[in-house]
């Protein structure tokens, strides 16, 4: 799939108890060899630094850009289909400067986040106006093509502004796709789209990147990207945080202190209990509620019940706090 | 198809809108109605022209430019749609040109009916239709593409646009020979004035250009919309 070493995980910039995988005093080599190829990028609209001196290589395959809302994704896509230019920093995509050079941008399929659409169109004529400027030799076949890659059928003469919104990002899919583009930026293609049709278009993601296209496809929703299964690039305040092997990654969090809440009977005996054994700290007892924190995830997961039953407590819930995006990205950022 | 006429396609096809044949259908009853009451003045082709250069020149036809000319590429800037065509390996002057050319295609006949209804509700000369029509022609070419420009320079163009055609077509450069060469509509009004004999303090332009500046104008305006696209950041 890919030609660039995606274990271990690397987490450049990243605060973490544990030694990191990369060490601050050698300033990592230049990245090179991808499709895509980001070198000390920057992007600042005035004293706002909304990229900072993002550096890394992406080869075929699906890679996904995972971040919290805000946290550089889309300036960042923007830049690498050369809609915006960096501050500082080069970028490279399919061996040109997207911003310059219209042949990178021949290779570029772009699917963006915001909802705007050409909403008088309809979405056959849509799909076929992208075909159409991209010099494809025959648009309506590539528009039938297109259509039919992301399941789009029935009145695909009515208006776009008509359709619903998966519907709509269907279409925007399908003209990111008309030209066959070598890479492919999708930028939360998923928004919108009903449980079949993320399966669907996942899917379809996926034989993408099989067939040898690269394929960045952004989110901040954690289990969409474990379901991307592949590479990940981590952005967190603009900066990578973290790149290579999504599991790998998570893997890591597991070091990290994890908080719970439990909601059980005999709480003050539970929590005693838990505290002595060493398989919780910081706990705080809220009624029949219990927010502790752990640093042993699966001891303390698999001790829980044994505690319970021990003081014939019943347990009702065991919910995990830490699990969020937000929380993943902060122990990667600080 | 190629590019120029899929882009012109687009933009044709989102400027006619409901709204704004209502807007034309309105301006022409106005025009057609303050024409009829010309008909019967003592100095009826006077009354005529002055009108013309005043409401329509000076007025409609600007705001109607502005309209239509700022929407070109405008729209797509303020609704993040230009993605769609920037994206494109397509020669951003192409881009430019085909959008002006929608919206002006559309303009000429937007400003052109009223001024028209004005002039044939009036009952004047055939040298009255075709002064009007010229003026109205090289006017909206102007304008369009200079409002098409201004619609990707900045986010809302229309306070930008009126305040520009209030403040400066319609009073400094009234009030002031010097700015009137730097004033769109009284090269319109002098190509009106020319074709009619009516004098108009406001229209001093030499003959040629009356044509030359317009149509430079829109030319320079549709170059600088094809540098400003491949220059500007694009959401």
């Amino acid at each position: 799939m890919t030609d660039l070493p995606t274990s271990p995980p690397t987490m450049p910039g990243a605060p973490h108890p544990q030694p990191a995988p990369q060490t601050a005093a050698v300033p990592p080599p230049p990245p090179s060899g991808g499709t895509v190829i980001a070198q000390g990028v920057t992007k600042a609209f005035g004293s706002l630094v909304a990229v900072s001196e993002v550096s890394f290589a992406i080869g075929p395959g699906v890679t996904a850009l995972l971040g919290p809302n805000g946290a550089g994704k889309s300036t960042l896509l923007r830049m690498l289909c050369g809609l915006s230019v960096p501050t500082t920093g080069s970028l490279t995509v399919a061996g040109g400067n997207p911003r310059t050079n219209a042949e990178s941008r021949r290779q570029i399929g772009l699917v963006p986040q915001q909802d705007g659409i050409f909403e008088r169109d309809s979405v056959r004529s849509f799909v076929e106006l992208a075909a159409t400027l991209s010099a494809v030799p025959d648009p309506v076949h590539a528009t039938d093509v297109a259509l039919a890659a992301v399941e789009l059928d029935g009145p695909l003469d009515r208006p776009l502004g008509s359709f619903s919104k998966g519907m709509r990002q269907r279409a925007k899919i399908a003209a990111a796709l008309v030209h066959d583009p070598s890479v492919l930026f999708l930028d939360e293609p998923l928004n919108g789209l009903d449980p079949k049709q993320r399966r669907s278009m996942i899917s379809l993601f996926h034989n993408l990147g099989e067939t040898g296209k690269t394929v960045v496809v952004s989110s901040h929703v954690l289990d969409e990207v474990e379901r991307f299964g592949s590479n990940v690039l981590v952005i967190a305040r603009g900066r990578l945080a973290a790149q290579g092997d999504f599991r790998a990654i998570r893997a890591l969090m597991n070091d990290q202190p994890l908080r719970f809440r439990v909601v059980c009977e005999e709480t003050r005996k539970v929590a005693a209990a838990l505290v002595g054994g060493g398989l919780a700290t910081g706990i705080s007892i809220h009624g029949g509620t219990i927010e502790l924190t752990t640093a042993d995830a699966p001891l303390f997961r698999a001790q829980l019940a044994r505690v319970c039953q021990h003081y014939n407590a019943r347990l009702y819930e065991l919910t995990p706090l830490d699990e969020d995006l937000e929380s993943v990205f902060r122990y990667l950022v600080g | 198809m190629n590019s120029f006429v899929a882009i012109y396609r687009l933009v044709l096809k989102h400027q006619l809108t409901r709204a704004r044949i209502i807007l034309v259908g309105i301006a022409t009853a106005v025009a057609a109605f303050v024409g009829f009451l010309f008909r019967n003045d003592f100095d009826a082709t006077g009354s005529l022209v002055t009108f013309i250069s005043v409401a329509g020149l000076g007025l409609i036809i600007p705001v109607i430019s502005l309209l239509l000319g700022s929407g070109a590429m405008g729209d797509w800037y303020n609704d993040e749609t230009l993605v769609y065509v920037w994206l494109r390996p397509v020669r951003r002057s192409i881009v430019a040109a085909a959008a002006i050319a929608a919206a002006i295609t559309v303009a000429i006949p937007a400003n052109l009916i009223p001024m028209v209804a004005a002039v044939i509700a009036s009952q004047q000369t055939s040298a009255a239709l075709w002064g009007t029509v010229l003026a109205t022609v090289m006017v909206t070419l102007a304008y369009t593409a200079a409002f098409g420009l201004l619609g990707i320079l900045v986010r809302k163009p229309l306070p930008f646009g009126l305040i520009y055609i209030f403040v400066w077509e319609f009073f400094i450069s009234r009030g002031a020979p010097g700015a009137a060469r730097l004033s769109i509509n009284s090269y319109g009004a002098s190509i009106l004035s020319r074709a009619t004999d009516v004098a108009l303090d406001f229209a001093g332009r030499a003959e040629w250009a009356t044509t030359a500046v317009p149509l430079g104008v829109t030319v320079i305006a549709v170059l600088l919309a094809g540098v400003r696209l491949q220059r500007m950041d694009v959401a």
